[in-house]
């Protein structure tokens, strides 16, 4: 078991923060909001506590580790950060809709990107590097993903069954009938893209210790993608989905690359899964989006789950 | 309603999850070949470099074996893909380290070195970078070494190298890819060189990557009339900053940095590459025994010269490889348990020097590499304008 962990320690916890990245997508879903403003929040998170670890609180010492309390600082000036961002962009750029807000999101993506690649602060293209390590090992970092994502996990269930998430699903079935029947549409909607950019600023924030690094490689469009990839084939009409999908779609091309030391296999098959496991990968999605449009998990399975449960 | 929902079937996918992973535990100790671990990138858009370096390691691996291994114990090179980026490059280190290897050589890019290394250091796992040419990789830890000079101690060569081809030269126009790692590394060198030869250095152009059209910089820099152009980019960017130069009647010198060291670029500036200087850290035309082998069996097996990363790749095997012998003549490699042999290969390591395709090198204490040659290279484009060689001008 300890050998296991040392090996998939890394892969679990990225596992889990794909799983919230994927959450902080579905937030704005919630109310329709096509956002794909997610990487942009998680890179400012991520810069937020790589120039604070580095540059604001004094060195760690040798053979120490970094304190758990100033981890805990940048998460929250992470979370205030990017909250503020999420509002002043989320006013303006939520009164575009469908696939404009998608393009505006992009966007924003993109400039802080550039702005990352160009500021002193962020360490121009080669980043920031050697972050300090709050943990001794990779798979201890669950003492900090695990809480988040139940956290984050329990709130947006309970969010679902709230009035508030109930006023989401009726901005998201019918603006112009939740607006006739006084849904504050804007109101909704910044609460949502806000919601969504403070769990990715925070996740960003404890990526930047987990990755040892960061750069202006962290949360660009390609993220985007992947994200909105989670929360397809995981099921974009429950909060179930974005976490099963995070999780799965993130395990999957290192499950491949483990099967491939499976014993027992012909060789050319266990090159194969080493070679060809992004195909494989590729593959399985395509798969996935035909045979379960709605996502792996929707409503309806949940609720027939329930009826048989009773 | 919810309350009652039961997730049997996640629970159940769980199990076949962890079942089919730990399944991978189940090697066997075995006393034969010694493992020696390769990560780099295979897949994404890194996947052209990657793939020279696994073609030259796998070169090295053959080599090797077939001159007896480490005292007649074969050695196996165990392959993992970082892809191109920071949690790929910690996901195979991980692999290959839980492989049993005894050292790693990779990975490609110097970000991923940034993200991967630590891990390594953790474990204790000597790691020789094969392309990591960024400021502080050695410094990440005592087990972290490269074989790839540093772009501060190549790139400047070739600055000199356009002085003796033209002594006249006293301003220059320097470009550079903001958005590339590496590209806005190497400029500051060139930079630097620039202004320690005495030289006036007359304006500084940025682009990106994904441009194409450059108009603007050259007209601005060939207003200040300058006899030499530095060039930091990649391959198409760069090739066309090159091509657009000439096309607006610059006639000085091109020095090109690393991106543009690659045959790809003849398609993109055609005829108009001819002449380009870059510094080479590794030259095929090298007549050494070792490298003149090297290139043989490369051009049997790729039908071309090989090229730099292919070189480096097989360098850092080569120093596993023999730091293992000297190691193994002192102290059998069999009385030794996996960590003692990582920490004591590591010290091997450091303190040997090796006769690679690069030339002499060997490793300073913190385990920065030390090259006795570097080289530059001079573009000559043949008659139809598409194809070309680099020739060895130092």
């Amino acid at each position: 078991m300890a050998e296991f962990i040392t090996t998939y320690g890394f892969l679990i916890v990225s596992m889990v923060f794909a799983a919230m990245l994927a959450l902080s997508l579905y937030l704005p879903l919630m109310t329709g909001q096509l956002s794909l403003a997610s990487p942009g929040f998680y890179a400012l998170g991520g810069y937020i506590a790589a120039v604070m670890s580095t540059k604001v609180f004094p060195p760690t010492p040798q053979g120490e580790i970094f304190p758990l309390v100033y981890l805990l600082i940048e998460m929250l000036v992470a979370a205030v950060a990017s909250a503020l961002l999420a509002v002043l962009i989320g006013i303006p750029a939520l009164r575009l809709r469908g696939i404009y807000l998608a393009l505006a999101t992009i966007a924003f993506v993109e400039v802080v990107r550039v702005l990352s690649l160009n500021l002193e602060i962020t360490g121009k293209a080669i980043g920031i590097f050697g972050i300090p390590q709050p943990f001794l090992n990779k798979f201890e970092y669950m003492w900090i993903a695990a809480p988040m994502l139940i956290l984050s996990t329990w709130f947006v269930y309970r969010l679902e069954r709230s009035r508030v998430g109930r006023a989401f699903a009726a901005l998201r079935e019918d603006e112009l009938a939740a607006t006739a029947m006084g849904v504050n549409p804007t109101y909704n909607k910044v609460l949502s893209f806000t919601m969504g950019a403070v769990l990715a600023g925070v996740v960003g924030a404890v990526s930047a210790h987990f990755l040892n690094t960061w750069n202006a490689r962290q949360g660009t469009f390609d993220a985007a993608i992947l994200y909105l990839a989670f929360v397809i084939i995981g099921g974009s009409r429950t909060y179930l989905g974005p976490v099963l999908g995070g999780l799965l779609l993130t395990a999957l091309p290192e499950v491949l690359r483990a099967l491939a030391g499976v014993e027992f296999l012909p060789a050319f098959v266990a090159q194969f899964l080493v070679d060809g496991r992004l195909i494989i990968y590729g593959l399985l999605i395509a798969l996935a989006t035909i045979f379960f449009p709605q996502g792996l998990i929707t409503p309806t399975m949940l609720k027939r789950l329930a009826r048989r449960g009773t | 309603m919810f309350k009652a929902y039961r997730p049997t079937r996640f629970i159940l996918f769980l199990f076949i999850l962890v079942a089919a992973l730990s399944t991978q535990f189940v090697f066997a100790q075995d006393q034969e070949p010694i493992k020696i671990g390769v990560a780099v990138a295979q897949t994404s858009n890194v996947a052209l470099l990657g793939q020279e370096q696994v073609i030259g390691a796998q070169i090295a691996e053959a080599y090797f074996n077939e001159k007896g291994g480490v005292n007649g114990r074969p050695i196996q090179l165990v392959l993992q893909d970082t892809a191109g980026d920071e949690a790929g490059a910690i996901n195979a280190f991980t692999t290959i380290i839980a492989d049993n290897v005894v050292g790693i050589v990779g990975p490609t890019l110097s970000q991923q070195a940034f993200s991967a290394d630590p891990l390594a250091e953790q474990a204790q796992v000597p790691v020789l970078a094969p392309s990591n040419t960024a400021r502080g990789i050695p410094e990440i830890g005592e087990y972290i070494g490269r074989v790839s000079a540093p772009v501060a101690v190549v790139a400047p060569n070739a600055v000199r190298a356009a002085l003796e081809l033209d002594p006249n030269i006293k301003d220059v126009a320097v470009f550079y890819a903001q958005n590339d790692a590496f590209a806005s590394s190497e400029t500051t060198t060139f930079q630097e060189t620039v202004t320690a030869l005495g030289l006036n250095l007359a304006t500084v152009q940025t682009f990106q990557t994904t441009d194409t059209d450059f108009s603007a910089q050259v007209t601005n820099a060939l207003a200040l009339n300058p006899q030499l152009a530095i060039v930091s980019g990649l391959a198409a960017d760069g090739g066309n900053l090159v091509r657009q130069l000439r096309e607006f009647g610059f006639t000085g010198l091109i020095v090109g940095g690393n991106g543009l060291n690659t045959a790809n670029i003849f398609p993109v500036c055609q005829a108009l590459c001819d002449g380009i200087i870059i510094a080479q850290a590794y030259s095929y035309a090298a007549d050494t025994p070792i490298n003149n082998e090297f290139r043989t069996i490369y051009k049997e097996q790729q039908g071309k010269e090989p090229p730099q990363f292919s070189a480096q790749a097989f360098a850092g095997v080569q120093v596993f490889v023999e730091a293992l012998i000297r190691l193994d003549n002192i102290v059998p490699l069999e009385t030794l348990d996996l960590a003692t042999t990582r920490k004591l290969l590591n010290v091997f390591v450091l303190a040997g020097g090796y006769e690679t395709p690069l030339g002499p090198i060997s490793f300073t204490p913190t385990g920065e590499i030390v090259q006795a040659q570097y080289y530059v290279a001079q573009i000559k484009m043949n008659e139809d304008g598409q194809t070309g060689v680099f020739t060895f001008i130092r």
